[in-house]
């Protein structure tokens, strides 16, 4: 078995946790900040067997909702199945955004990495946000 | 166009400086199983990510708005074949979080997953 670190390695006595479980992480978060100027609510959801994600964006007068797209559901090690983190990469076609999120403690924790490809001078930045089911 | 308000353009945006992200960082963790320690730097044009026995990736950093300046996080990946890691990182005053994301692509049967560790400059 190929490994790049140590944590790659399934420990002597374990099974391999083969598919993630998003059941955990699945359901409708919101915000913590009701003034966020990011992401406002995100639906962590499966469909026909597929681990999807939709999210929506702040926006006036409503939220600005991004569609579904494919995510992918993760453990906390290679020998768990139990999801704890999801990403997923919205094109906007003017712009991509990567998200990556992890649970702890009933709190989902949101990074987002966002790039413009529109010309429009825009920098690419980085956001953190919190929600909660 | 915008997908969310933040989205919006702030003036004119300025380059993204790296120089924040640039050195040697250490794990704090000298037990942890993940990465022990990581280097960027810069190499003409390119930011490049360097981890011991993983090779150099592509820095792509990140402001905190879309006026730019002083970069405040990175992405980077590295594809090993039978596996492949999201390096996504933020830093939080002179503390750099890093998060690897794994999903393997052979027939091992290990699940995809989250790690995190957090380094200091040398």
């Amino acid at each position: 078995m190929r490994f790049v670190r140590a944590e790659d390695q399934l420990s002597s006595d374990a099974a391999p946790g083969g598919r993630v479980d998003p059941s955990p992480m699945l359901g409708t978060w919101f915000a913590t900040d009701k003034q966020s100027a990011g992401v406002v609510k995100m639906e962590l959801s499966e469909r026909d067997g597929a681990f999807v994600v939709r999210a929506f964006g702040a926006g006036t007068p409503d939220p600005i909702d991004w569609g579904e797209v494919p995510a992918i559901a993760y453990a906390k090690s290679v020998d768990s199945g139990e999801g704890m983190a999801v990403s997923a990469v919205f094109d906007f076609g003017f712009e991509e955004s990567l998200l990556a999120a992890y649970s702890k403690g009933g709190i989902l924790v949101l990074d987002t990495f966002n790039t413009f490809k529109d010309g429009s001078g825009r920098s690419a930045y980085f956001s953190r946000e919190f929600f909660h089911r | 166009m915008i997908a969310r308000l933040s989205d919006r353009p702030s003036g004119n945006a300025a380059p993204i400086d790296p120089a924040t992200l640039l050195g040697e960082w250490i794990n704090y963790d000298t037990s942890s199983r993940n990465i022990a320690g990581l280097t960027i730097a810069r190499r003409s044009e390119d930011i490049l990510l360097s981890i011991d026995d993983w090779g150099e990736a592509t820095v792509l950093p990140f402001s905190l708005t879309t006026a730019g300046g002083e970069a405040a996080a990175f992405r980077a990946a590295y594809d090993f074949g039978f596996a492949r890691i999201a390096i996504l990182a933020y830093l939080n005053k002179r503390l750099l979080v890093v998060d690897a994301y794994t999903t393997f692509h052979d027939d091992s049967g290990r699940s995809s997953y989250f790690a995190r560790d957090h380094f200091w400059a040398r």
